[in-house]
Order: C-alpha cells, then sequence, then structure tokens
C-alpha cells in the first residue's frame, strides 16, 4: 500500500511537471503583456484581419479536402488491397516532413514552373502569394489528422452492420452514407477538428508559399522580427485566444449533438 | 426451392468442400455443426456476401451463383444480428423499404404489420442499445422478414438470447415456418434441430457429412461425431469376433460386449443410448444380458435426475432418476454393474468409417 501510495505521488509530479511546461510559458505572455498592448493590437485592423483570414482559409482548406479524405479514410479502413501500409505510410509522410520542407516541395509543384501551378495558372489562378496556395500548404501538412481520426471511425463500424444493410437492398454509396458515416460521424468530426486546428496554426510550409498575405502565425514572426517580442505578444495572444475559442466552440457543438442523440434515446425510454 | 450444386470455397483456414444440399419450398432445414465448422462461410455463399469458386446455388430454379445480393430475394439474420445502432426499431425496420422506395404509407402499414407479428410494436421508437437479448432478436427477424424474402437465413439464432427466452423464439420461428416461410437455421446446438428441423444436415469441416430428418440423422448417426450431436456419449471402437454360436466384440480397452446375431464387419463403432444403460450393484439377470463392473466415477445432475459415469476400462454413461438415486444412494467411487441389452447396441459406422472425424 505504501509503495502504491509512492508510485501516486511519483506519477502525479511528473505528469504537473509536463503540464506545467505546456502552460508556464502561455501564462508567461499573459503576465508579460499589459491591457495597454492588448488594447492597441486588438483594434489593429492588420492582426484582426490576418486572424480573420486565418480562420477562414484554414476552414475551407479543411472542407475542401475532407471530399476527398473521408473516402480515402473509409478505403483504408475498408479495403484490402497490395501496397495498403506503403498508401498508409504516404498519408503519414507530411506529419514527419519537416514543415518548411513540406513547403518547398508544395511550391515546386504549384508554381509557375510546377505540374498544379501550369494548369492553374492557365485557369488564370496564381497559387503562390494567394490565399489558394495557403490553403493547399495548411492541407499538406495537417490532412494525416482528418484521415487517420476518420479512418479509425470507419474501422470501429461492425462490418456486419453494412452486411446487413447490403442484404436488405441498399446501394454501396447508400450504405456509406447511412450506415457507415452515421457510425463514424464523431471520429470524422474529431478528425475535422483536429486538422482544421492544425492548419490554422501552421507557419512552416505556409511562410515558403506566401509571406503575403500575411496569416496570424506569419504576421506574429514577422512583428517578432521587424519589432522585437513585445510587439509579437499581444499579436500572439490574440490569436491563440480566437483560436482556443473556435477549438472549443467545434468541441461544444460536437458534443452538444452527442447530448441532443443521447437525449432522444432517453426520451425514446 | 433451394438447391446448391458442389459448393465450393476455400478460406483462410479451411475449406468449404462440395456442399450440395436441396431445401424444399416450406422445408425447415437446420445447419448443425461445431463453431468454425463452415455454416456461416455457407451461409454467406449462399445469400451472395461471398462467391464461390466452384459450384453453383439455385432458388426456385433459377440459378443465382453470380445474382447481387440485393436481388437474390434471399434474407439474412446475422448471428450477431446486426441492428443499425443510431437508428430506432422503427427506422431499422423500415430501412429495406425506403430502399426499395415504396410509398410512404404503405412503408408505415408494413412495419406496424411486422412489429405487431413480431410482438414488438411497442419498442418501435427504441434504440438497439435499449433492447433485451430477446427483443433485439425479433427487431432483427421483423427487419428481414419485412422484405418477404423467399427463403430466410438464421445464423445461431439462440446465440444472444437467454435459456428462459429460447423457448419462445423457437415458438416464433415454427410459427413462420407454418406459415409458409422457408427457413435455414444454423445452429451448434442439437436440442434446436430436434425442436424445429424437418431436415437436418451435420456439416463438419466444410463438409456436410450426414443429411436426413432429425429421425434418421440422431438414431442412425453414421459417425461418432453426429453421434456426439446426438448427445450418445456412450460409443466405442471395436473389433468384432465371430464364434460358432454367438456374435461378440472387444473395445480398445478389452471390455466384450455380447451382441445379437448377425452379420457384421471385422472393426466398428457402436453406441449404446444412456437411458438403455441400467445401473445396479448386483447387474440384470439374463444369459444374453451385458453386465460389466465399474466403479463409479461421477454423479452429475440432469434434467430428468442424474448421469453416472462408471469408469469399466471404459467410461460408460447410465441416466438414472431422481427416484432410482435417492433409493439407491449411488456414491463416488462404489463398485457397480452396468448392464444392457445387446439389442440396445447399434453400429454406427464400419472399418475406415469409425476413424472418421
Amino acid at each position: 500500500m505504501k509503495n502504491h501510495t509512492l508510485f501516486n505521488w511519483i506519477f502525479t509530479l511528473l505528469a504537473s511537471l509536463v503540464l506545467l511546461f505546456i502552460i508556464a510559458p502561455l501564462i508567461g505572455m499573459f503576465l508579460h503583456t499589459s491591457a495597454e498592448e492588448m488594447r492597441s493590437t486588438a483594434s489593429d485592423p492588420v492582426v484582426i484581419r490576418s486572424v480573420w483570414y486565418t480562420l477562414a482559409i484554414a476552414f475551407a482548406a479543411t472542407i475542401l479536402f475532407a471530399i476527398g479524405a473521408v473516402p480515402l479514410a473509409w478505403i483504408m479502413a475498408r479495403r484490402k488491397f497490395p501496397l495498403k501500409n506503403i498508401v498508409q505510410g504516404i498519408i503519414d509522410l507530411p506529419v514527419v516532413l519537416p514543415h518548411t520542407a513540406a513547403g518547398i516541395a508544395l511550391l515546386g509543384f504549384i508554381s509557375r514552373e510546377g505540374f498544379l501551378g501550369d494548369i492553374a495558372q492557365k485557369a488564370g489562378i496564381l497559387l503562390v502569394n494567394n490565399g489558394a496556395g495557403i490553403a493547399l500548404a495548411m492541407a499538406f501538412v495537417s490532412l494525416p489528422f482528418l484521415i487517420n481520426a476518420a479512418r479509425d471511425g470507419f474501422a470501429a463500424v461492425p462490418e456486419r452492420t453494412e452486411k446487413a444493410a447490403l442484404m436488405l437492398g441498399a446501394t454501396q454509396s447508400r450504405i456509406f452514407f447511412t450506415i457507415s458515416l452515421p457510425q463514424a460521424w464523431r471520429s470524422v468530426v474529431s478528425g475535422f477538428i483536429m486538422m482544421f486546428a492544425r492548419g490554422m496554426s501552421e507557419f512552416g510550409a505556409v511562410v515558403i508559399i506566401a509571406y503575403h498575405p500575411m496569416i496570424a502565425p506569419v504576421l506574429i514572426y514577422d512583428r517578432f522580427n521587424t519589432y522585437g517580442l513585445s510587439a509579437a505578444r499581444p499579436a500572439s495572444i490574440i490569436f491563440i485566444l480566437v483560436a482556443l475559442f473556435f477549438f472549443v466552440l467545434f468541441r461544444v457543438l460536437a458534443t452538444e449533438r452527442r447530448q441532443i442523440f443521447r437525449r432522444e434515446d432517453d426520451a425514446a425510454d | 426451392m433451394l438447391r446448391t450444386e458442389k459448393l465450393c470455397k476455400r478460406l483462410d483456414t479451411f475449406l468449404i468442400q462440395d456442399i450440395s444440399l436441396e431445401v424444399s419450398a416450406g422445408a425447415y432445414y437446420v445447419l448443425l455443426g461445431r463453431s468454425g465448422a463452415g455454416k456461416t462461410q455457407l451461409l454467406e455463399l449462399i445469400c451472395g456476401l461471398t462467391t464461390p469458386d466452384k459450384g453453383r446455388i439455385f432458388l426456385e430454379g433459377k440459378d443465382i451463383t453470380h445474382k447481387r445480393v440485393q436481388n437474390r430475394g434471399i434474407g439474412l439474420v446475422f448471428q450477431d444480428l446486426a441492428l443499425f445502432p443510431h437508428f430506432s426499431v422503427k427506422d431499422n425496420i423500415m430501412y429495406p423499404l425506403k430502399v426499395k422506395k415504396l410509398p410512404l404509407k404503405e412503408r408505415v402499414e408494413r412495419v406496424q404489420r411486422v412489429a405487431e407479428e413480431m410482438n414488438i410494436a411497442d419498442l418501435l421508437l427504441r434504440k438497439p442499445e435499449n433492447l433485451s437479448g430477446g427483443e433485439k432478436q425479433r427487431v432483427a427477424l421483423a427487419r428481414t422478414l419485412v422484405t418477404q424474402p423467399k427463403i430466410l437465413l438464421l445464423d445461431e439464432p439462440m446465440a444472444s438470447v437467454d435459456a428462459s427466452l429460447k423457448d419462445s423464439i423457437m415458438r416464433m420461428l415454427r410459427r413462420l415456418n407454418r406459415n409458409g416461410q422457408t427457413i435455414v437455421h444454423v445452429t451448434h446446438d442439437f436440442s434446436e434441430a430436434i425442436s424445429l428441423a424437418s431436415r437436418v444436415g451435420v456439416m463438419h469441416n466444410g463438409q456436410i457429412i450426414q443429411e436426413g430428418t432429425p429421425d434418421e440423422v440422431f438414431t442412425n448417426p453414421v459417425n461418432k461425431f453426429v453421434a456426439r450431436y446426438a448427445g450418445i456419449k456412450n460409443f466405442f471402437r471395436v473389433i468384432f469376433v465371430r464364434s460358432y454360436n454367438c456374435c461378440s466384440c472387444i473395445t480398445d480397452n478389452r471390455i466384450k460386449f455380447k451382441l445379437p446375431k448377425g452379420d457384421y464387419p471385422s472393426s466398428g463403432l457402436l453406441i449404446i443410448p444412456a437411458s438403455e444403460v441400467l445401473l445396479s450393484r448386483q447387474g440384470a439377470a439374463g444369459v444374453q444380458i451385458n453386465n460389466i463392473h465399474g466403479v463409479i466415477e461421477d454423479i452429475v445432475p440432469s434434467p430428468l435426475g442424474y448421469e453416472v459415469t462408471v469408469n469399466a476400462g471404459d467410461h460408460f454413461f447410465a441416466d438414472i432418476t431422481r427416484r432410482e438415486m435417492d433409493e439407491q444412494k449411488y456414491v463416488t467411487g462404489e463398485p457397480v454393474i452396468i448392464s444392457f441389452r445387446p439389442e440396445s447396441l447399434k453400429l454406427v459406422g464400419e472399418g475406415e468409417e469409425m476413424n472418421k472425424y
């Protein structure tokens, strides 16, 4: 029993140290920023525009790429095919790449000399130094979060329910939309939130593709380089607060929906 | 109605081999076998969830081997029932009707009708997670029956219901069958086969090893495996011995049985129903009676009284009534004599046949 208590103390101490390591810099940042600095930064139109721009592009990139990422996740969960492990490796690649290297790779692909850039230019769209290029950079580094979460969600759906639907006459597409997706919904939404959160905080890949228009992480970096730490702090705080607000909002909305389902169940009883 | 011709399918661990079976319209066919015998795989082949490597499947005379699952007109209730957890009971049952794009009025009427038939009309607004095993079973059946399948396949339908509910599910299945529904029922429990089947197929290692009416299969098992399934525990590999005026045989453990006169092969498998084995301290009278000395090894309660295991070199199992037990007060370790008439012995396999399974 004594050993057990000692074990608990040691683990609690180690866990607290890790939590402190995460929270301390953030608290420090708040303590070192005056209310006046916060007020003036919050009313700076450049900062506000940059924050909204970041959120909008991250959201658009997540929605757009989810259209392909969710079917890919289903295939990874349900289908057996040769070289499946290699495909999984490709999906995970952006997580292990240095993000600046990912930006360089993407730049080669979307610049005027690149395959996609060439096609886009012929259609009158410039991807570099443009919101579309930023969305691609955000998606490139954050897609694995959505794909892997959705894949786990689809894998957890009992395959028998899909087979049962097939026996009841449903087509593959109907089974996907009425049986598989609703059951994997929580994981897909969770992946969606993670992709959005990861996308809006991306700096390395985005800064290679587009310094301007400035998304919030690039703006913070720019303020730091130009005016120093004290100028970068208030912009960082505002971005962190806004990002946290939306992150929590999405989580709450997802939970809220879950509770609505539960209330319906209880009412049915 | 349903006919399969030499169905073969290679699976990860074993092979479904040359399955040819015929289920006539209105029949209740029970496919009996241990877990892993290939029963579920055979059902999945019949309904089209997997395709056979060889062989053909006919339903109402038409070859459906390569027909799409959705268009076969076969209903399957899975062992785990596979209810849609995110739908209410009503939406579960209505699902196939929505798929068929039936008018709303007809959908509602059909759901209501089948729900009343299955006695689940009061559960329609519930979610599957709030149902008992028996209720889930009824919902799964209703969801399949609402499609009006030509043939209903049931994969271990009693697996998720407790013993007290089995009778009511069996009554319901009997009623369905009486109303003309052709049923193929897969189970590992021979009592279900006895209670429900008009025909039985015994499956082992991907093959059907015996087929017939329950009476044919359980009174004349072709080998030890089927005998075990029929609940027969007294079976002995024997070598037959002929002498001038009597027949006898010797078991692997050198126990000699007297047999009725007749022609016997050189070796075979003999069974004795436990109900035909008498237990006493003094033995039974009669020249021809087999009296074998042994020691009581175990006494366990059974639905009708007690099952007594006697070690006489070979193990014998005898059923005795509670009254007999109260009178005789048998105890383990006690020497006893087991007796049975030669006519009680039944030859169920001969030569190489007895070594199978």
